[in-house]
Parts: C-alpha cells; structure tokens; sequence
C-alpha cells in the first residue's frame, strides 16, 4: 500500500535521510524503530507531506504522493496520527474530532465515524464537551488517534503513541491499536519503545543515521542478538516481561 | 447627567468602530502571527470603496457595508498573496519575529495611501447617506448613525463568533490559528485558509470604514490614526483577544468621549493613551489578555 524508495531528504541544507526505503502492505502493521534524531521523524514528516523529499519516491497504492500538499494527501486516505500534545488545546474533545473528519463533507458519514471513535475510546464520550486541555497524557493520545480516524483513513501513521506515557497506559492503548488494526486498519508505527512496539508489529524497520539499518518480521527482531543489545536492553527477566505481555 | 450620558452614547459609537478595527488586528495576528500595520490603510480603502459604490450605484446602506467588505476582502487577499506570503514563508512560517513583515505592513501603508491619493485625490470626501431624523427618547437625541454603527458592528461580531464556533471552516480556521502544521495534518488546505483570514480581517476594517465614512468625511490620510487608536484598544483588551478587542475599543471610545467632554476637547487622543499606559501599569497583558499565548 505505502511504498517509499529512497528517499532523501532533510531542512534547510541539512540532509536528514539518507536514501531510505520500505514497504507497508495492505492491512499489514509495520514499526519504524529507532532512537532520538534518527530521522524517524522527519521521514514520517516526509511521507505526510510537510517537507518535500529531495530525492526518491512515496507512492499510495501505486499513486505517487511525494512532494504533494499535505491536504490532498490526506484527502487520498494516508493520515498521521500526532502524539498527544499536538492536540487542540483550547477546543472541546469533539471539536477536536470534527477537525479530523474536516475532508468528509458528509454529515452522516461523520457522525458515524464519531460512534466509531467514540466506540474505541469511551472516556472520550464522556468528555466530549470538556476542552482538550483538561484530559490528562493517555487520553490526549486517544484523542489524537480517534482523531486520525475520524477521516476513515486507509492507512495511519502512528508517532510515537507510548511518548510520555505511563507503562500501563501504553499498554491499554497499545490495546485498542491492536484492535482498529484487526479490524482492518493499515499502520506504520513509529517508535522509541522498541518492545512494545515489536509486540504490536508484524514487520519492523529500525532506521539509524537515516536509512534502514535493520529490517525483517518482529518475530526474527525480537530475537536479534543486534536489536536486544542495541534497542531492548535490560536484564533477562526485563526482556521476558516484555514478551509474556504479546497481546 | 444628560451631558454624561450624551458623552457616553458617543463614546460606546466611536468604540465601536475602534473595537472593530482592533478585532480585525487581533483577528489577523491570532491566526497569522502578522501584526498588521497596513491595517489603517485597508480600512480608508474600505471607506473610499463605500463611497464610490454609493455615489456610483447609490446601494442602500446595509448592501453597501457588505458590498465595501466583499470588495475589501478581496483586495486584502491579494495584497496577501503577492507581498506578504513570501516574506511570512521565507522566514521560518507565520512568526512574530518576523520583522521583516512589519517593516513591509508599514511599506504597504504608504503604497495604500498613495495609491488611494491617485485614484481619490487629496480632498476629503463626503459621505452623504441619510439616515432620517434623529431619535428622540426623552430629552435625549439618539443620531440614527450612531444607532446604525453600534447594531451593525454588533451584529458583525456576532456574525464573527458564530461563524468561529459553529461552522466547519470557523473550526478550520480556529485550527490555523493555533497550529499551522497540526492543520495540514488534518487536511486543510492552509494556504487557502490563510488568504480566508486575512480576507476577513480586512473586511471587518472595511465595514468599520464604512460605518464612520458618515460621520467624518473619507479620506486619505484617515487610517493613521484609527491604526494607533485600534492597536490601543487591542493593547488594552490583551492583544490577539477577540472579546478583549471589543472590549478594549469601547473602553478607549468612552474615555476618549469623556476626557474631551470634561477635561479639554483639543487633547482628545491622549486620553487613549493614559487609559493604555494605566492599563499596561495595572495588567500588562492587557484586560481579557492572558500571559502565556493560548489562541484559537
């Protein structure tokens, strides 16, 4: 569904990613992993459209996308789904929500998308007419996830969901991500919680220096020697936790 | 008594055309982060446009505030797009810092009131609507311009908020304002939404243009001082409040009323200034304005 071919890109004179490329397939769930000024960041930025690649290629089921205006490549079913605090801050939950349904015109389609959303996250019902500001870490990430669905994307790219987060929040959000990924939703993860994030993926991708360093299903990762010295760390029964909690 | 309260009536009309200047300011630098300081000059082109469509087609006055606003916005848009979306572009987005774009609202100033000076010429021009005799009430005589500035910039702010709190592209550009980037994420076309808000910033000036045309004759040089009794009015509402623009304009419009009435008529545009200077002493993030910038 999503294919990216080498691309490079960066701001300014500064060159971020150096030639990187990977493939989501339809219905698949794919994990970008890698640590702070990776270039993590700036490829999913790259993909969305805010900054235009220098080079290579992004292509939407088989359309290419790079280089397009941020709108209409959200218009074309691809969303990013930001951390949290990207909220808005000074609008109600469900003003928040409309805002990620502003490409559907339709009211009807709309208000389905909202039970849909509000399915997945209930608390968020309960708050709907409380400003963003008052909802504490988790719930604004639920926000910000019901409010990429709110488009009824095809594919969602996912930053950084478990940012500054408590571990059992994560965990219960990482729940519900499973679950809109079973029913149907295409994803890219990225994420600095590489355990996490290897439970959840199918496929992962680390990306170190800007280009993809390792890559190979999250089964083969997890028991990488390279990726659990690198990425996991911890002591021995740390790494088992993590793996007794595969959802 | 009647004295004062005759003095106030004038003051909350002036206000109101201030308050509408100082919302359109706040309007614009809370959803571009451009202080705009060819705001003045946007507002003499509102007032000459009104004019012209008056003399020319004779539109009765409702038609002809809408009219001016439509056309206003569209010059705005223009002048927009053209001068300003490069330097607000080519300096890291829409920032304050951008000194650059002050310095070109001042150039643009100057462009305007030039321009206006070529079309328009130097001579003041009239702006003869008639509004019918003077309402009575008691031993008060109401103005019927006054009457007309006061409903029309209430209904104009009301039009405002509704549209900001209950449309989808009020919500969009709420959204803008706030975070440009976080916008285009949500599919909106940012570009487009940015011309829309200065579009309307420029047609809340056009009508505050239109309702003083009037009142005072039009011309060219009109906008310098509503620019400074504006940015007052927004200092002292807290700058890039819109319910504090309002407030803040129909503050300065009373004092100023006041002052002149009571203290002396020929200092009429300090009294602006003290009530800025005791505000600014007293709270200086304005009355309504709030320390840390929280927008949209």
């Amino acid at each position: 569904m999503l294919e990216v071919q080498g691309v490079e890109g960066g701001y300014g004179s500064v060159q971020i990613l150096n030639g990187v490329s990977l493939k989501v397939g339809r219905g698949q769930i794919a994990a970008l992993l890698g640590g702070n000024g990776t270039g993590k960041s700036t490829l999913l930025r790259t993909i969305s459209g805010l900054i235009k690649p220098w080079r290579g290629t992004i292509s939407l089921d088989g359309e290419r996308i790079d280089g397009r205006r941020p709108d209409l490549i959200v218009r074309r079913g691809l969303v990013q789904v930001t951390q949290g605090k990207e909220a808005y801050p000074a609008m109600t939950v469900e003003e928040n929500l409309r805002l990620g349904g502003y490409v559907r015109n339709d009211r009807a389609a709309l208000r389905r998308n909202l039970e849909r959303v509000y399915e997945y996250f209930p608390v968020l019902k309960n708050r709907r007419n409380q400003l963003a500001a008052t909802l504490s870490g988790g719930q604004l990430q639920m926000l910000c996830i019901g409010r990429g669905l709110m488009s009824e994307p095809k594919m969602i790219l996912l930053d950084e969901p478990s940012a500054a987060l408590a571990p059992q929040v994560v965990l219960d959000i990482f729940r519900i991500i499973n679950r809109i990924c079973r029913d149907g939703m295409t994803l890219l993860l990225v994420e600095q919680n590489v355990r996490m994030a290897l439970l959840l993926a199918e496929y992962a991708y680390v990306i170190r220096d800007g280009v993809i360093h390792i890559e190979g299903p999250a089964e083969a990762l997890i028991k990488d020697d390279n990726v659990r010295l690198s990425y996991l760390g911890g002591t021995v029964a740390d790494r088992d936790h993590g793996l007794t909690m595969r959802p | 008594m009647q004295y004062f309260i005759d003095l106030v009536i004038v003051g909350l009309s002036i206000g109101m055309v201030y308050g509408l200047v100082a919302l359109s300011i706040s309007f614009v630098y809370s959803g571009l982060d451009i202080v705009h300081f060819a705001h003045g000059e946007i507002y003499m082109v509102g007032a000459f446009i009104g004019v012209v469509l008056f003399q020319r087609l004779g539109l009765n006055y409702p038609l002809l505030i809408v009219a001016s606003m439509i056309l206003t916005g569209v010059v705005g848009v223009v002048i927009e797009r053209l001068f300003y979306r490069r330097l607000t572009q080519g300096g890291g987005g829409y920032t304050v810092a951008g000194m650059g774009m002050i310095i070109c609202g001042f150039g643009m100033s100057i462009v305007l009131q030039n321009v206006a000076f070529l079309i328009w010429g130097a001579k003041p021009l009239p702006f003869p609507v008639s509004f019918g005799m003077p309402i009575e009430m008691g031993d008060l005589t109401l103005p019927r311009s006054y009457l007309w500035i006061v409903s029309a910039a209430l209904v104009l702010m009301i039009v405002l908020h509704l549209f900001l709190k209950k449309t989808r592209l009020g919500l969009s550009v709420r959204a803008v304002a706030h975070n440009k980037e976080i916008a285009f994420l949500m599919g909106i076309n940012v570009p487009l939404m940015i011309s829309v808000i200065f579009g309307i910033g420029c047609a809340l000036a056009a009508a505050a243009g239109v309702l003083i045309g009037p009142i005072n004759y039009v011309q060219v040089l009109m906008g310098l001082g509503i620019l400074i009794k504006a940015f007052a009015a927004a200092v002292v509402g807290g700058f890039g409040n819109l319910p504090g623009a309002v407030l803040g304009g129909l503050l300065v419009g009373v004092t100023e009323s006041l002052g002149a009435g009571y203290v002396s008529g020929s200092y009429k545009d300090i009294y602006a200034f003290l009530l800025l200077i005791i505000v600014l002493m007293v709270k200086p993030s304005g009355i309504l304005g709030v320390e840390a910038k929280v927008k949209a």
